[in-house]
């Protein structure tokens, strides 16, 4: 899996935001750098298909040679992840797990159960399985919500500022685990970040963003 | 549609460098978008044609069309018979007095009782206390009034000593006085807060509250009082956000039958009463004289709406003036006196009016100027229980049905709409259309809708009343369920659709959980608005279908006070158990269970919910 990104240029509007043209490896994570309305988010919103008036694009997004472009958002398999964590309140944390599990994945109820209990015990979060989402501390959301990501399997991930509202020590913590995670399943990333620290830690590529 | 039908296909890759214009808009290319643009247009048509042809159902007769008796050509006529009516020119300016005074000061007192307290934790005890009069139907407030304020009424029996002076008290008859002031008092009453709480409802979207706490501490840091920052600043940005449901209000005012009909003096009544009585009269032809005061009701309602923008560009005006003098206060003190004043008076109300309804319902000889009824007995609340059973079960299921499919209606519109509520024609529409039923007088397009109705599909009176209900409750359930919309963090979506959820799968199992609280009370809403229908009710079943409230009214002509009493404490109660049940409700569902681990937990595929 490689994403690609192919003359890809984005506009407010009718003027130009930004245009780029990267492919991103395997297992590799891509770091964007830019100040804020450089259009840092408008292109995670491209990729995942979200996005909105008055935005537009040309060019073509393509993951191992196959055009995104036409598809819904739902059917892309590129999963995102935002500064907050966005657990969904109203499951606990085994059913948001299993909510992000594909459907056809796992025949019985029982071997969902089983994968949730073997992805959180693979991070050191076994028995957290029924636990309100809203009693968890801030890093255990953060690592609940990338296991949720990761249960759906995507082929790409996109990471919107996702340590920022971190303090520093569990920030370093968080990502350089985050990070691992991904490299491990050989994801392409994409990562969007100010913090200078984020973009050495993740040792892809580095695209800087000029403001407009 | 057939424009996102094409969008859907892949585009060939030969093209160079297509324009992706808004074409990977996740939900423009999903079937479950149809549904719900369908449904959007479906509550558009709900709203726009009952209106449009109940006005033109209006007009023809009042242009002298009305084949039933004979008429057929088009003229004038019918309008100078009417004004040559005794006393219509009475009816007209009492419809226009009541109205316009009656808001002008609802509206000025609500801003009073929002400057002292928007600041404070006070707001919501005020909602608490103004909220009963809010769901309370305007018939059961109009009629609790008479039991406060009539002649040997609740405050009569609290200031008399001496029980002969009931004799002087009915010389200063203050209810169906000829200048409409009981009038004006039961629809400030009413009025004071729904104004307030539409305030306070856009003042919590989160780009004007950011705003609002901005311009609170500049203001501050000038030296401003929080009073006069209220005025000064807050106001300013509030107001044009409320002028639409301001402007509701004064129609429904100007126009409104109820309160009129229960509290309003009778020779000449305000000129919705009239065309009510002349609309059942037994003689046809006096449809056409109640069709030409339909549509002269209407130009009051438009001359009412011209007469409050005007007001509001002269207080604009002045207020720039007020603004540039830079005086750090208003008159502080004053408007908090004012301001306590009016909770005061609120608090007496509420407490006095459930104490003389509950008390009446129960009570077998209360004479004046007791202050308790003699002794207490079940026997009305028997024979309204037993009365009431038909009138009950219609109420529920006119309510049940009305409000679920409104709100269901309104959820799949407010989901057609794109993430970042762009402005497409179709919304603009849609929030035109939402206040048209608000805007156009009911007493006008109702009769010309049952003109409609009587000549198309005769018989299916549930049809028509649900139907005219629904013209009313669509527009409450989604301007109260449009606010929390807005308020709903879309990244929730976004994930939830990258987790590979369809739209339709998103929208039922992670937006409709997540925003449960504000679906029920709208839901609850809808249900209140729909028990207190009472003109809809009347006319689009000709009286067939009878429900609380119809039944409230009619009683309250009556000669038996025991008994309306108790009608009005039903109607009371039946909004609030729909709101108290609400509130649990979403205390309840879609609340994740705390689970301990049970040891078969894991062979049988469940777990034990433990307290």
């Amino acid at each position: 899996m490689a994403l690609t990104l192919k003359e890809l240029e984005i506009f407010k509007g009718s003027a130009l935001l930004l245009s780029l043209d990267v492919t991103v490896e395997k297992g590799e994570i891509l770091t964007v750098m830019g100040p804020s309305g450089s259009g840092k988010s408008t292109l995670l919103q491209a990729i995942a298909g979200h996005l909105d008036t008055p935005f537009s694009f040309s060019g073509s997004i393509l993951i191992d040679g196959v055009d995104l472009v036409s598809k819904p958002p739902h059917l892309r398999g590129v999963g995102v992840m935002f500064q907050d964590a966005l657990l969904f309140e109203h499951m606990t944390v085994e059913q948001n797990i299993m909510f992000a599990m594909p459907s056809g994945k796992h025949q019985t109820t029982t071997k969902k159960r089983e994968a949730t209990a073997n992805l959180l015990e693979a991070v050191e979060l076994d028995g957290m399985q029924h636990r309100a989402v809203s009693t968890l501390s801030g890093g255990q959301q953060s690592r609940i919500s990338l296991l949720r990501t990761l249960a759906a399997e995507p082929q790409v991930v996109l990471l919107d500022e996702p340590f920022s509202k971190l303090d520093t020590v569990l920030r370093e913590h968080i990502r350089k685990w985050t990070f691992a995670q991904l490299r491990e399943r050989n994801i392409p990333a994409l990562l969007v970040t100010h913090d200078e620290a984020d973009a050495v830690s993740a040792g892809g590529q580095i695209v800087e963003l000029l403001s407009c | 549609m057939s424009n996102l039908n094409s969008q859907s296909k892949p585009q060939s890759k030969s093209q160079s460098k297509p324009l992706y214009k808004n074409r990977n808009r996740s939900l423009a290319q999903s079937p479950f978008n149809r549904i719900t643009v369908g449904a959007k247009w479906l509550l558009l048509c709900l709203l726009v044609i009952p209106v449009v042809a109940g006005v033109v159902g209006v007009f023809l007769p009042a242009m002298g069309y009305f084949p039933a008796i004979g008429a057929n050509q088009f003229d004038f006529s019918v309008f100078a018979a009417l004004f040559d009516v005794a006393g219509i020119r009475t009816m007209m300016w009492l419809s226009l007095f009541t109205g316009v005074v009656a808001t002008v000061i609802a509206a000025l007192f609500a801003f009073v009782l929002l400057s002292v307290f928007y600041r404070s934790r006070m707001l919501s005890r005020l909602q608490k206390v103004l909220s009963p009069f809010l769901v309370l139907p305007h018939a059961g407030a109009a009629i609790a009034l008479v039991f406060l304020l009539s002649p040997s009424g609740f405050f009569a029996r609290l200031f008399t000593i001496d029980s002969s002076a009931i004799a002087s008290a009915n010389e200063g008859v203050f209810l169906f006085d000829s200048y409409g002031i009981s009038i004006v008092l039961a629809l400030v009453v009413k009025e004071i807060p729904f104004i307030i709480l539409m305030a306070i409802s856009v003042m919590s979207q989160p780009l004007i509250q950011e705003k609002v706490n901005g311009y609170f501490k500049a203001g501050t840091g000038l030296g401003y009082s929080p009073i006069a920052i209220f005025f000064k600043l807050v106001l300013p940005i509030v107001f044009p956000q409320i002028r639409l449901p301001l402007l509701a209000v004064l129609v429904f005012a100007v126009s409104n039958v109820e309160i009129p009909l229960i509290l309003g003096p009778n020779d000449p009544s305000t000129l919705a009463v009239a065309i009510l009585h002349w609309f059942n009269h037994i003689d046809l032809s006096m449809r056409l004289q109640a069709s030409s005061a339909a549509v002269v009701q209407v130009g009051i309602a438009a001359f009412a709406v011209f007469a409050m923008l005007a007001v509001e560009k002269g207080v604009t005006f002045c207020g720039k003036k007020w603004l540039q003098r830079g005086k750090r206060q208003a008159p502080d003190k004053a408007i908090s006196v004012t301001a306590y004043l009016l909770l005061l008076a609120y608090v007496v109300l509420v407490v006095s009016a459930v104490y003389t309804l509950v008390a009446f319902s129960f009570a077998t000889h209360w004479t004046f100027p007791h202050i308790i009824p003699a002794d207490v007995t079940m026997i009305h609340w028997n024979t309204v229980l037993g009365a009431m059973l038909t009138p009950l079960s219609n109420t529920l299921l006119l309510g049940v049905s009305v409000s679920f499919s409104a709100l269901l209606l309104v959820l799949l519109t407010l989901e057609s709409e794109p993430f970042n509520g762009g402005k497409t024609r179709a919304s603009l529409l849609l929030s035109t259309a939402l206040f048209l039923p608000l805007l156009v007088p009911g007493v006008a397009f109702l009769y010309g809708l049952v003109w409609f109705q009587q000549l198309f599909l005769k018989d299916a009176v549930w049809f028509h009343v649900y139907v005219a209900h629904m013209v009313y409750v669509i527009p409450y359930v989604y301007l109260s369920l449009a606010v929390a919309y807005r308020k709903f963090d879309n990244r929730y979506e976004m994930v939830a659709l990258s987790l590979g959820k369809s739209p339709m799968k998103v929208f039922f199992l992670v937006k409709i959980p997540l925003l449960i609280g504000p679906i029920l009370v709208a839901f609850a809403l809808g249900l209140a608005i729909s028990f207190s229908q009472y003109l809809p009710t009347l006319l689009t079943t000709g009286g067939a279908i009878s429900t609380v409230t119809t039944e409230a009214v009619a009683l309250a002509a009556g000669s038996s006070a025991r008994l309306s009493a108790a009608y009005v404490v039903i109607q009371a109660v039946m909004p609030l158990c729909g709101f108290g049940l609400a509130w649990w409700l979403s205390n309840v569902l879609f609340k994740p269970s705390t689970h301990t681990i049970s040891t078969n937990q894991s062979n049988t595929g469940r777990s034990v919910r433990s307290v």
